[in-house]
């Protein structure tokens, strides 16, 4: 019967197509669930501990984002995001001061980036790094 | 015709029952008003706002304006006690008033320090109670609303001079304005589509702000040479965003060959179906 | 296909699978004159099994906490490879849920099949349509989006208006005074786990109920569009004579639901934006309501209804009693005729009835 002939046709296809639609479905989800390799890190940067003055910051593009370089008047260094967690703006280091002020709404940090006053809600956030042999190694 | 006259009493009973259960409702004491989420209000605006003419024109102002959109009320120009009626304007209690003339770009500055640095060295800081602008003088006092090119215009600036050097400065701005607007149209779109936009919307701000602040400097000069270094941040944000949007295309294609081969599997199945017919 | 044939037969010497086979599929026959219509309880058990699916996948990198719950979905919807499909799948796909369900439930009150003796399945299909309300409204939570917080605000405080217990009601639904960290935890758990599992077994209620009793003759096509009843003892309504399950119906089963995934999938894919206001995307603040939250479309129609009477108790109660009206349809409508076009009190009383549901849908979009 022509029917035969034409129900074998068909079920080809359809098993075909229903083999496709079941990998094309099945790919994003295995792709979803396998485990991520570890976050491919920013390039690190090196300082000379040398190029920075105490009681003077640094700022340069991490991650791409800006981010800043402190080394307090104690000598102590730390790495901050420059990024103020108000609404963006790149914050500044107020040398007299020795403190963070933000140009858009006067948000104020301290040099470890903790929030002193304004409207900032979390204080900047920190970058690792490691001192070894005068050198400073960002990331 | 038994059965309609059985679906009509039922309907009737059903009805009436209904009926009843609201006359009961009616008769029931009114709830209050369901409790709104409403935003803490300030004592200021709870006074002022139903005060008539010079008084409590502020208020309606200030509605308008992005320091109510983002929740900053008058004590936090003004000072004073947002809670305690009795000491709102207590001076004791760090209420500060109205500003006269000469105070005015220190009181704005206390939040906007950027911007009065920039004024402060400016042709107009320099003019300052000598018949030069004030902050209030292009941005109102209350009705502040979100920085843009369209301060700069005609009505605005002729009150003092001619309008030939705010039109160059104007002008200068433009091009770097109209691709600002743009590329915060594309993230605000991306952002409804629930693309993580924080690192670029923040980027943009800082650009936004860093340029604006510019124009306080009213140095035509400087303006544009800051432009092209504002133009490449804005070149670096316009790949990133260019990047989804080329993700987003992918996807759409991708999308595509899914619909019209389900829809070609649906033909099959209805012409295998009918071959069994 | 030697092999094939093999295992099953050693299949069926151990558990008689060719008897289950004859009984269930080759052996169950439909009324000849069955249409489209029929595979619409098809598509939604697909649908469920998706909305379970996907809910699965997102269960493994969703956070229900409230601070890190929206941070969770942004990370799915961004870093996570294809986590957009699977997020956009799950929130389209239960707003088809409640549409196809209302398709459903259309076709089957136009067609009389919730008359005797089918009032069972009306009944346990009735309290799945209120279980998908509920797990919809559960699940919009989950976000913690200013959307999610402020619609789920303005849905509890409805149950205020109730007297007497309205006000714990609320404070016991929401596990607070206000809407907060203890709510998302208890609509997280009703939502992946009571409901999915309530409306699993409600499925297999209505299933069972249906095999028992027997499909129904869709009232068109010249045959008796009366239902013989009522009888004295059980009988199952077969159809001698009419056409298989498997092959014929089956085939028209995945016609209909490659259908709907076709129409799902262009949704997901082209249209997001219908489901989803950029409020959507904004992390819950519980101290700035937005200026217009309103309700999913399929809730506008309450919501609308809340708003034109001038007190809420009203309001609730005459949606109360629309819903109760609905669940007891087959007790009130107790003639046994079938044909829609024979039935024109049902039909105007129905007709009326869905357009003022469209039109209170259309208004409470607007209003």
């Amino acid at each position: 019967m022509e029917n035969d002939g034409r129900r074998k046709f068909l079920g080809v296809c359809l098993a075909g197509a229903t083999v496709a639609a079941a990998a094309a479905a099945l790919y994003p989800v295995f792709q979803y669930l396998a485990p991520r390799s570890g976050k491919t890190g920013a390039d690190k940067l090196v300082f000379a501990a040398s190029d920075i003055p105490e009681g003077e910051a640094k700022f340069f593009e991490y991650a791409g984002s800006s981010a800043v370089l402190v080394k307090t008047n104690a000598g102590v260094v730390v790495v901050l995001s420059a990024v103020c967690t108000h609404l963006g703006c790149i914050v500044q280091w107020e040398k007299d001061k020795q403190d963070f002020i933000c140009p858009c709404h006067a948000g104020h940090y301290s040099p470890d980036g903790i929030v002193l006053s304004g409207p900032p809600p979390r204080p900047l956030a920190k970058i690792p790094f490691t001192v070894a042999g005068g050198e400073i190694t960002v990331g | 015709m038994t059965y309609l006259r059985q679906t009509l009493r039922s309907s009737l009973q059903a009805a009436f029952g209904a009926l009843i259960l609201a006359a009961l409702c009616l008769a029931a004491p009114q709830p209050a008003p369901a409790a709104g989420a409403e935003q803490p209000g300030t004592v200021c605006i709870q006074c002022h706002g139903s005060l008539p003419d010079r008084l409590g024109a502020p208020v309606k102002l200030w509605r308008a304006s992005i320091h109510a959109e983002n929740g900053i009320s008058c004590n936090g120009c003004h000072g004073g006690d947002p809670k305690d009626a009795a000491d709102a304007m207590n001076r004791s209690r760090g209420f500060l008033g109205a500003p006269k003339e000469g105070e005015i770009p220190a009181f704005c500055g206390r939040c906007h320090p950027g911007v009065m640095k920039d004024y402060l060295a400016s042709a107009h800081g320099r003019a300052l109670g000598q018949g030069g602008p004030t902050c209030v003088t292009c941005h109102g006092n209350h009705a502040v609303v979100k920085a843009s090119l369209e301060l700069i215009n005609e009505k605005s600036c002729t009150r003092c001079h001619s309008f030939e050097r705010a039109r160059a400065i104007r002008d200068a701005m433009q091009q770097t304005e109209g691709y600002i607007v743009g590329i915060d149209r594309r993230i605000r779109g991306f952002q409804a589509q629930g693309v993580d936009t924080d690192r670029l919307g923040q980027g943009l701000f800082a650009v936004r702000n860093r340029f604006h602040t510019m124009f306080h400097d009213v140095d035509v000069a400087r303006v544009k040479g800051e432009s092209a270094r504002i133009n490449a941040e804005l070149g670096k944000l316009d790949r990133d965003l260019k990047v989804v949007e080329e993700a987003r295309a992918k996807r759409k294609i991708a999308g595509g060959i899914a619909v019209a081969g389900l829809l070609l599997m649906a033909v099959l199945f209805h012409l295998l179906r009918k071959t069994y017919d | 296909m030697g092999l094939f044939k093999r295992l099953y037969d050693w299949i069926d010497l151990r558990i008689g699978a060719r008897e289950i086979v004859e009984k269930e599929l080759t052996g169950y026959l439909l009324p000849r004159n069955i249409n489209g219509w029929y595979s619409l309880g098809s598509v939604l058990l697909v649908i469920f099994a998706l909305q379970v699916a996907t809910g699965t996948l997102l269960m493994i990198y969703y956070v229900p906490d409230a601070e890190k719950a929206f941070k969770s979905v942004t990370f799915i919807m961004n870093e996570l490879p294809y986590g957009w499909l699977i997020r956009l799948c799950h929130a389209v796909g239960s707003n088809m849920m409640v549409a196809v369900l209302l398709l459903h439930m259309l076709s089957t009150m136009m067609m009389g099949s919730y008359k005797s003796p089918r009032e069972l399945n009306w009944l346990t299909g009735f309290i799945l349509f209120t279980l998908v309300q509920g797990i919809s409204l559960t699940g919009y939570l989950a976000p913690w989006s200013q959307l999610s917080f402020w619609a789920t605000t303005v849905a509890t405080n409805s149950a205020a208006a109730i007297p007497v217990a309205g006000p714990y009601l609320v404070e016991f639904l929401r596990g607070g005074k206000l809407v907060g960290p203890p709510t998302l935890g208890r609509f997280f758990a009703l939502h992946v786990a009571v409901m999915p599992v309530t409306i699993a077994a409600l499925i297999g209620a209505h299933l069972f109920v249906l095999k028992r009793t027997g499909i129904s003759t869709p009232p068109f096509g010249g045959e008796l569009s009366r239902n013989p009843w009522p009888v004295q003892s059980y009988r199952y309504h077969g159809h001698p004579g009419g056409i298989p399950f498997f092959p014929n119906y089956l085939l028209q089963d995945l016609t209909s639901i490659c259908i709907y995934l076709a129409i799902f999938l262009a949704v997901v894919f082209y249209a997001p934006s219908l489901l989803f206001t950029p409020d959507a995307f904004i992390p819950a603040n519980p101290f700035q309501t937005p200026a217009h939250i309103k309700p999913e479309w399929y809730f506008l129609a309450n919501y609308q209804t809340l708003k034109i009477f001038p007190s809420e108790l009203l309001g609730l109660s005459v949606q109360a009693a629309a819903m109760t009206f609905l669940a007891l349809l087959p007790f009130i409508d107790r003639s046994p005729e079938r044909n829609p076009l024979k039935r024109p009190v049902f039909l105007v009383c129905a007709i009326g009835g869905f357009l003022l549901w469209v039109g209170l849908t259309i208004w409470g979009h607007f209003s």
